[in-house]
């Protein structure tokens, strides 16, 4: 039984109850089980709802699962370094987002043959390897043939070898989240170039770095397996292993009125002082090379703003107090290439230099900004 | 000399300035306050003793000097496992009591962090960023997370002794 959230909002709104939120619905409904399925592919409106039924939803004594799918993006992990996790140059060029989510863990790549599954529990019935049977169960239950397992890292294999799953999680004050990934026909032509960095040789920071592992679709051992199947054969099994007798539920995380607030928990989790600034302090030692001079480059970034930089330049190529100028314009700045090059931009403008300095300043920035 | 500042609700900012003597007489920050005009009366012994005191949430905080030292219980650092990460609050950052002020991550999951007064940020365990492990090796020491200003002493009153917190654990256990 599939119940459409959005007729039934309608009601609950047309009804005296305004106050009526998607948590009362849950309330009301007296299930110590529900399987929810997110309408929306969107990474940030998704990992909203994650945030508000973590938030908002009475979990002591009821659990859910959440089936969700997102458009290409690539989700670091709380602490991590985007740049040291993922080519991002690359994914601006093919238009692929970042996203940080609040759980810990490492960096993956979701695509709509990607499916996610969130457990809530109270931290009490917080139990990692219980939910991954529910996943395993579920595949065998599809088929018996099917050798995946889950390792003590809360990884699933597929054939004792390829990572189909990674899990990451988050303890609140009174309940809990266990998030995973399952891989059942992500783009494999995309998926290791986003996420091998561009830059991680000439970055030294404390941030927690994933755990790379080869990887494989279930789609590549039998092409019957699609994503529906899978998400209403895990939604059954959550039932039988937990003893819920769960409808699955539609829920479009766009909703404000049934849940008030995941607007601006989205919003949130889309500022660059979220997804960039929370980097842990890192800093960048490299070598570019301009025009034949190799340039000495050194920046700390912390709260992903440019603290200090300093560059080891020839003087014969460009005095040093030009270098000062210019580097004394990137500190405090974003380490981000748009916000540099539109700095370098005014930098030029105001600062007199003859048309030889200008382009030498200009491919500065080009050198500077390839390693952001 | 030692400025000690006490931010109150029911007065305006206060400065105290101290002489410390090498031995602590009649000049003690507890004997100077209680001339000044507080509308309440201050206990002495919550307010400034080193003694621990433990949330419910597994964090414990020791004052000393009006500046409270927050971390994380063994029972905590135990049920976390190994700490590979400490996500802390910026100096000078602002928190209400039970606000969330960062998470440290480990194996089990990341860990969200709440703060068990009312006050402001005034230093950060630096050391934990090279090494997060102090967090389960020294927990009530080197592990210490962040140190704090405390607006509203009431609060202390309302967290748990030690002998108090050992009775809450075996409670959760059973």
């Amino acid at each position: 039984m599939i119940l459409r959230l959005s007729n039934r909002a309608c009601v609950l709104s047309g009804s005296a109850r305004l106050k009526s939120t998607l948590s009362t619905f849950f309330d009301e409904m007296g299930k110590a089980g529900i399987v929810l399925k997110s309408a929306s592919t969107g990474i940030f409106e998704n990992l909203a709802l994650e945030d508000w039924i973590h938030d908002r939803v009475d979990l002591q004594n009821r659990s859910m699962l959440l089936l969700w799918r997102n458009s290409p993006v690539v989700v670091i992990g709380r602490h991590q370094n985007p740049w040291q996790e993922c080519n991002l140059p690359l994914m601006r060029r093919l238009g692929i987002p970042l996203a940080r989510r609040r759980s810990g863990g490492g960096t993956v790549f979701h695509d709509f043959g990607n499916i996610n599954m969130t457990f809530f529990t109270s931290k009490k019935k917080y139990d990692r390897h219980r939910n991954l049977k529910v996943v395993t169960r579920a595949l065998k239950a599809l088929r018996p043939d099917l050798d995946v397992a889950a390792s003590d890292r809360f990884d699933i294999l597929l054939n004792g070898h390829y990572k189909i799953s990674g899990t990451a999680a988050k303890l609140g004050r009174t309940s809990a989240y266990h998030h995973c990934t399952l891989l059942c026909s992500v783009d494999r032509s995309i998926l290791p170039s986003v996420l091998k960095s561009n830059t991680s040789e000439v970055i030294k920071s404390s941030a927690t770095p994933s755990v790379p592992s080869p990887v494989k679709n279930l789609l590549d051992v039998d092409p019957t397996l699609d994503s529906n199947t899978i998400m209403d054969a895990i939604a059954s099994q959550y039932s039988n292993e937990f003893g819920f007798d769960s409808p699955v539920i539609k829920v479009d995380p766009t909703h404000e009125g049934l849940m008030p607030g995941i607007h601006k928990m989205a919003q949130d989790l889309q500022t660059w002082e979220w997804i960039y600034g929370r980097t842990p302090k890192f800093s960048v030692c490299s070598s570019i090379v301009v025009e034949d001079v190799t340039i000495k480059l050194d920046m700390d970034i912390k709260n992903g703003a440019v603290e200090q930089c300093a560059m080891e330049i020839p003087e014969n190529w460009l005095p040093s107090e030009m270098v000062n100028e210019f580097t004394s314009t990137l500190n405090g700045s974003k380490y981000c290439p748009n916000e540099t090059a539109v700095l370098v931009a005014a930098f030029m403008r105001t600062v007199s230099m003859t048309a030889d300095v200008a382009v030498k300043i200009h491919r500065l920035c080009a050198g500077v900004v390839s390693v952001m | 000399m030692d400025v000690i500042s006490i931010f109150h609700e029911d007065i305006v900012l206060l400065s105290v300035t101290m002489v410390m003597n090498h031995r602590r007489n009649a000049r003690t920050p507890a004997r100077l306050l209680a001339r000044t005009c507080y509308k309440r009366a201050l206990s002495t012994t919550t307010r400034f003793c080193a003694a621990l005191k433990f949330t419910d949430k597994h964090e414990w905080v020791r004052v000393d000097s009006g500046v409270a030292t927050v971390g994380i219980s063994n029972f905590a650092q135990e049920a976390l496992g190994d700490v590979v990460y400490c996500g802390l609050p910026e100096v000078g950052t602002k928190l209400a009591q039970s606000d969330e002020f960062g998470a440290l991550e480990s194996v089990k999951a990341a860990s969200e962090l709440y703060s068990p007064l009312t006050g402001e940020v005034t230093d950060v365990n630096d050391a934990l960023a090279d090494n997060p492990g102090l967090v389960n090796k020294s927990c009530y020491k080197d592990g210490w997370l962040i140190k704090m200003t405390v607006y509203i002493p009431e609060e202390l009153d309302g967290l748990m002794e030690e002998a108090a917190y050992e009775r809450y654990i075996k409670s959760i256990e059973d």
